[in-house]
C-alpha cells in the first residue's frame, strides 16, 4: 500500500513517456523505478553531434523528485560520450540543473533530456572540460557528491 | 510515536501548528501505516489511511489541476506567496531540501502562512470521479466522498483482525468476531503457495496462476471461480440467445454471432421487444399510481369519518378510530412495495386522530390563501401606480422638449438675422469702394445707416414670423 513517493511519480512519468516523447528522445528501458535508460539525439545539424545517438542513464533515489536523479552518459560501441566542455569523458555531466541547488521537483525525466539536448545544441567547442583526464582517473565519487562549481553561464 | 527528524512529517506538523484553523487543509495521509495503526481506534475503522496519490481517476484530469511535484491532482492544495499551487505534502517535502519555490525559485519560508486556494478549485477537485483503491471494490464516487467510503464503508478496506492477540489486518467484510482470526496459514490448492485464509480470495483472483482454467468454449484462461459467470455472460464462443428472445426472436448461436446480430440492428423483433419493455415499465408505473390512489382514497375516507365522529361528539367514539385503523391496514394489502410512503401516511394519520393538526393545517392554508390574495392586490396596485408615474413623467418630458424646440428656433432666427446683416454690410462696403468718394462720408453714413436699420427691422419682423412658423412646426413635430 505504501508505495514510495518516487515510484508513484515515476509511474506517472512512465505513462506519459510511453505515449509520447519529444523528437530526438527515446526510452530504451525502464524496467524498474531505480534506473532508466534513454537515448537522445541532437536534432539540428551541429557538426559536433550530427548523426550521433547518446545513451543516458538515470538513477533515481527513493526521494525523487525532491532529490535530483543521477544522470550520466554511458559508453557503448555505438553510443559515444558527447564532446562538450561540461561533460567529462567518463560520462559525468556538470549541469547545475542536476545538482542539489539547481534541481527543482518540478523537473522530470523529459525536461532533463530536453535540457541536455539544448546544452549540446548550443555548444560549438570541440573540447572536454579542463582537467578531464586527471578527473576521470582520480574520481571515485558518485556524480551527486561532486561539488561542481557552476561558473559558465553561456552554455 | 514522533516521526524521526528530517522527515516530511515533521514539516507538516509544524505547518499544521502554525495554521491551526486549517487542519483540514493540511491534514495529509500518513505515509507510514504503522503510525496510522497506532492511532486507529478499535471500532473497525480502516487502519491504512487513504493514499491520495495512488487513487485512480475515472476520467482524464485537466493538467492545470495536477501538482507539479507529484503530477497527481492536488490534494489539500495550498498556494505559495509567489502564487504557485502544490499539494501541502509535496511543497513541504520540497522545502525540506531547498527553501525556494520549485517553479520560480523564489525564496519561501515555511513560517509564512500559505494562501488558501479559491474554493472553486477545491470544488473542482472534490468533484473529480475516482475509483476506490481497494482491490476487488469497483466503487466509483466523487473524490470528496472517497475517504468516507474507504475508511468507513468499503468492505475491502483493511481493518484490525478481530482477534485481539493477532496483530494483522483483514478486509472489513471478513472481520467479524464470529469468524474469528482468519490469519491461519493455508496452502493454495491450485499453485501450492502458502498464504493466509484471509488473503486466499484475493490470491485466487489476482495472483494465483494455477487457479486459471481454460474455458471450454473460447479456449481462454479464466479464473476458476468466475468460469460459470464467464460462460453465461461474457464468453464470446458460448451459446447465447438474442436479448429480444422474449419478443419472439429465434436467434440462438455463439455469443459473438448473437452480439453482432443484436448490434447490427437486423433483429426485427427489437421493435416489439422494446415495446414490450416499455409496456412493462408503464404497467409498473400504473400499478404504483393506482396503489397510491387507493391509499389516498382510504386515508381520505378515514379522515372524513374521523371528522364526522368529531362533529358528533369529540372522542365519544374511541372504538371508531381503532376500527378505522384496522380498515386502513386491510385496505393496503401490498404495503411492502411502497413501504415508506404508506408508513409516513399512517404516521400522519395517527398523529391527526386528535383532529387538531388537521384543523391547524386547514387554518394555515386559508391564512396563506388570504395573504396570497392580498399580495396579488398589492402588486396590481403597484403596477397601476407605476404606469401612472411613467405617464406623468412622459408628459412632463414632452413639454420640456417642446420648449427646447422653441428656444432652438429662436437661436436659429438670430443666427440668420446676423448672417444677413453681415452679408449686407459686406455688400455695402464693396459698393462704397466702387462708387468712389463722391458722397461725403458723414451724409452718406447718416443716409444709409437708418435705411439699413429699417431694413433689418423689417427682416427681423419677417424672421419673427418665420420663427413662429418654425415653432408651430416643431410643436407639430412633437
Amino acid at each position: 500500500m505504501s508505495v514510495p513517493f518516487a515510484a508513484k511519480r515515476l509511474g506517472k512519468e512512465l505513462n506519459k513517456i510511453s505515449s509520447s516523447l519529444p523528437p530526438g528522445i527515446e526510452l530504451v528501458s525502464a524496467d524498474n523505478f531505480e534506473e532508466w535508460l534513454l537515448d537522445i539525439k541532437v536534432l539540428d545539424n551541429n557538426p559536433l553531434y550530427q548523426n550521433q545517438t547518446y545513451r543516458l542513464k538515470f538513477r533515481f533515489s527513493p526521494s525523487y523528485p525532491i532529490e535530483p536523479p543521477e544522470v550520466v552518459f554511458i559508453q557503448l560501441p555505438d553510443r559515444p560520450i558527447p564532446i562538450h566542455p561540461h561533460i567529462y569523458s567518463n560520462g559525468i555531466i556538470c549541469l547545475d540543473l542536476l545538482g542539489q541547488q539547481g534541481w527543482s521537483p518540478v523537473q522530470n525525466v523529459e525536461s532533463v533530456c530536453m535540457s541536455l539536448q539544448s546544452m549540446l545544441t548550443g555548444n560549438s567547442k570541440n573540447e572536454r572540460p579542463p582537467g578531464d583526464e586527471e578527473f576521470v582517473r582520480a574520481n571515485t565519487m558518485r556524480p551527486k557528491d561532486i561539488q561542481f562549481y557552476y561558473h559558465d553561464n553561456d552554455v | 510515536m514522533p516521526p524521526p527528524p528530517n522527515t516530511p512529517d515533521e514539516g507538516l506538523t509544524e505547518v499544521a501548528y502554525r495554521a491551526p484553523e486549517d487542519d483540514e487543509l493540511f491534514r495529509v495521509p500518513s505515509p507510514h501505516p504503522s503510525i496510522a495503526m497506532a492511532e486507529a481506534s478499535p471500532n473497525g475503522s480502516c487502519v491504512i489511511k487513504l493514499d491520495y496519490q495512488a487513487i485512480e481517476y475515472v476520467d482524464p484530469v485537466d493538467e492545470t489541476l495536477l501538482c507539479p511535484v507529484c503530477k497527481t491532482p492536488f490534494h489539500s492544495p495550498i498556494t505559495t506567496p509567489c502564487g504557485h499551487t502544490f499539494c501541502a505534502a509535496c511543497i513541504n517535502r520540497a522545502l525540506e531540501t531547498q527553501p525556494t519555490c520549485p517553479i520560480d525559485r523564489q525564496p519561501i519560508s515555511r513560517t509564512l502562512d500559505y494562501r488558501r486556494l479559491p474554493l472553486i478549485v477545491k470544488d473542482q477537485l472534490d468533484r473529480l470521479k475516482v475509483k476506490c483503491p481497494n482491490k476487488g471494490c469497483d466503487h466509483q464516487c466523487p473524490r470528496e466522498h472517497l475517504e468516507g467510503h474507504y475508511e468507513r464503508r468499503c468492505e475491502f478496506s483493511l481493518v484490525r483482525c478481530p482477534d485481539s492477540g493477532c496483530n494483522q489486518l483483514i478486509a472489513r467484510r471478513d472481520a467479524s468476531p464470529a469468524k474469528g482470526c482468519l490469519h491461519v496459514e493455508v496452502v493454495c490448492e491450485y499453485c501450492d503457495t502458502k498464504t493466509t485464509f484471509a488473503e486466499l480470495d484475493g490470491h485466487h483472483n489476482f495472483e494465483c496462476d494455477g487457479v486459471l482454467i481454460e474455458c471450454p468454449d473460447c479456449r481462454r484462461d479464466v479464473v476458476r471461480h468466475a468460469l460459470v459467470e464467464h460462460r453465461t455472460q461474457e464468453c464470446l464462443e458460448g451459446q447465447a440467445q438474442c436479448k429480444w428472445h422474449k419478443a419472439g426472436c429465434k436467434v440462438a448461436d455463439r455469443r459473438r454471432v448473437v452480439q453482432e446480430h443484436e448490434q447490427s440492428g437486423e433483429c426485427s423483433f427489437e421493435v416489439v421487444g422494446r415495446l414490450i419493455e416499455k409496456q412493462a415499465e408503464d404497467r409498473k408505473i400504473i400499478n404504483e399510481l393506482s396503489e397510491r390512489l387507493a391509499r389516498v382514497e382510504t386515508s381520505q375516507a378515514r379522515r372524513r369519518e374521523r371528522r364526522m365522529t368529531q362533529l358528533l361528539g369529540r372522542g365519544s367514539f374511541p372504538p371508531m378510530a381503532s376500527s378505522s385503523r384496522g380498515v386502513s391496514t386491510s385496505n393496503i394489502p401490498d404495503a411492502t412495495l411502497n413501504n415508506n410512503r404508506s408508513l409516513s401516511l399512517d404516521s400522519v394519520d395517527d398523529g391527526a386522530t386528535g383532529g387538531s393538526p388537521e384543523d391547524y393545517m386547514l387554518a394555515q392554508f386559508e391564512r396563506l390563501e388570504t395573504q396570497l390574495e392580498l399580495l396579488r392586490k398589492q402588486s396590481l396596485d403597484m403596477d397601476a401606480r407605476q404606469s401612472h408615474l411613467i405617464l406623468q413623467h412622459a408628459t412632463h418630458f414632452s413639454e420640456q422638449l417642446a420648449e427646447i424646440g422653441n428656444k432652438v428656433g429662436i437661436v436659429n432666427m438670430h443666427m440668420s438675422w446676423l448672417m444677413s446683416l453681415q452679408r449686407q454690410q459686406r455688400a455695402g462696403s464693396a459698393a462704397g469702394s466702387s462708387s468712389n468718394a463722391a458722397m461725403s462720408q458723414g451724409s452718406g453714413g447718416s443716409s444709409v445707416r437708418p435705411a439699413s436699420s429699417d431694413d433689418s427691422g423689417l427682416q427681423y419682423a419677417g424672421n419673427n414670423r418665420r420663427h413662429s412658423e418654425g415653432r408651430g412646426e416643431s410643436l407639430h413635430r412633437l
